[in-house]
């Protein structure tokens, strides 16, 4: 299926989204809300894009919006780009805590806020993705609360959460950074809840809660004997992997050898 | 009022039992609970989570979501005011400052005797007799500050 794309053809599955393909092809729309591992939140408007299709034009989120037919669409249009501005001031009202959006400011040109009374400490831009990665990992320790102009994302009775497991997902999956998380003499915290961190067994360095390692061996069922950090067991896979090889090309040789001398 | 904490879980589990075990069931049963102690205590939310197996958060969302929900306990009755554009601008601020004055209670508070709660809410849909509140079930239009003290009066267990 073909697309174009600020008057370039490309190829598109059918159902694609636009912002993949334009991604895919090297074209740069700006998104807040989008993260690949939680995909179609669709709350931030920041990939906005101008779809012209069977003669009519209209404005859609390029994230959630699927190609099934021959389209055209400007990615950065007059109108796209003066429509954009005025989200991304409406976001910088809401969050100018956030260096990201402080960039995207200064991108756009946008002045500073005088109509509205900002926070200057406020971060969150009320997306989900934060809700939606605590859901998709299954620990579902936060929720949006309240609604309207007190709108939040908190953890129930705004307490440390009981079900959290400090897997810092939710700080991660973040694109403003509005989750705090600090680390300190294996600790650490995290929606005002300290958890002990354990320690890589084989570089020794903390990286997990115990939390994490207790809902990982029951989720899954592994009861890990060595408890490796990611670079550990990156490693340690690519060692066995090694001496597999090496063991399957000695095999080989002495395979080799024998034809040799049957032959 | 105050339910002793062994007989409270007795009359949420009977009303957990009127529904099946089904996410679909959470907001009518979070209203009977409403109902039946004016607040969402807290034990009962625990109950509910056990019952139905759904996550604490998606109830604290839900509860703070809807305006009919509280998780603060809310007096015996209920006072309304009406701030919607009608009766916003034929004086419904008068009114609360009136009921503010008489029960010294601002907006999401409750009396200290529990008898009354004072909330301000979006619409009525009783534009034709605004300024208008309600208490419990029973509706005030056409308000005056001067009403405000007769009607509280009158209002009693």
């Amino acid at each position: 299926m073909k697309v174009i794309i600020d008057d370039k053809e490309f190829e598109a599955e059918y159902g694609e989204y636009i912002l993949d393909v334009a991604r895919r092809n090297g074209i740069h729309i700006p998104t807040l809300c989008h993260s690949d591992a939680v995909p179609g939140q669709g709350s931030c408007r920041l990939c906005i894009v101008e779809v012209y299709e069977r003669g009519k034009n209209k404005v859609v989120v390029s994230c959630l919006y699927p190609i099934t037919g021959e389209i055209k669409v400007y990615t950065n249009s007059e109108k796209i780009h003066r429509m954009r501005r005025n989200i991304i001031r409406l976001l910088a009202a809401r969050a100018p805590g956030s260096e990201y959006i402080k960039k995207l400011k200064e991108e756009y040109g946008i002045p500073e806020e005088t109509r509205f009374k900002v926070d200057e400490k406020e971060k969150c831009v009320l997306c989900g993705l934060c809700v939606k990665a605590c859901e998709k990992l299954g620990s579902m320790a936060i929720s949006t609360v309240n609604r309207g102009a007190t709108k939040k994302v908190a953890p129930p009775f705004e307490e440390p959460p009981v079900d959290c497991i400090g897997c810092t997902s939710c700080a991660h999956v973040c694109p403003t950074g509005a989750i705090e998380v600090r680390e300190y003499e294996g600790k650490r915290v995290i929606w005002n809840r300290t958890f002990e961190l354990l320690k890589c067994t084989s570089c020794g360095r903390y990286f997990i809660t115990r939390e994490q390692y207790e809902y990982m061996k029951n989720r899954h069922g592994i009861d890990m004997k060595e408890l490796l950090c990611d670079r550990c067991r990156q490693k340690s896979t690519a060692e066995k992997l090694v001496s597999l090889y090496k063991k399957l090309l000695v095999k080989k040789t002495l395979f080799q050898c024998y034809r040799l001398q049957k032959d | 009022m105050h339910e002793k904490p062994g007989e409270g879980i007795l009359k949420v589990k009977s009303i957990l039992e009127k529904y099946p075990k089904e996410r679909r069931y959470l907001l009518a049963i979070l209203q009977d609970i409403q109902k039946t102690y004016n607040y969402l205590p807290r034990e009962a939310l625990n109950e509910v989570r056990d019952y139905l197996g759904i996550p604490l958060s998606s109830l604290y969302s839900m509860a703070t979501f809807y305006k009919a929900l509280s998780l603060k306990p809310k007096g015996r009755y209920v006072i309304k005011v009406c701030d919607g554009t009608a009766c916003h601008i034929r004086g419904s601020l008068d009114i609360v400052e009136e009921i503010k004055k008489q029960l010294s209670i601002s907006p999401g508070e409750v009396t200290k005797d529990g008898k009354f709660s004072l909330e301000t809410v979006n619409c009525l849909g009783s534009c034709a007799l605004a300024p208008v509140m309600v208490i419990n079930d029973k509706y005030y239009g056409n308000l005056k500050p001067a009403m405000v003290k007769d009607i509280l009066e009158s209002t009693g267990d």
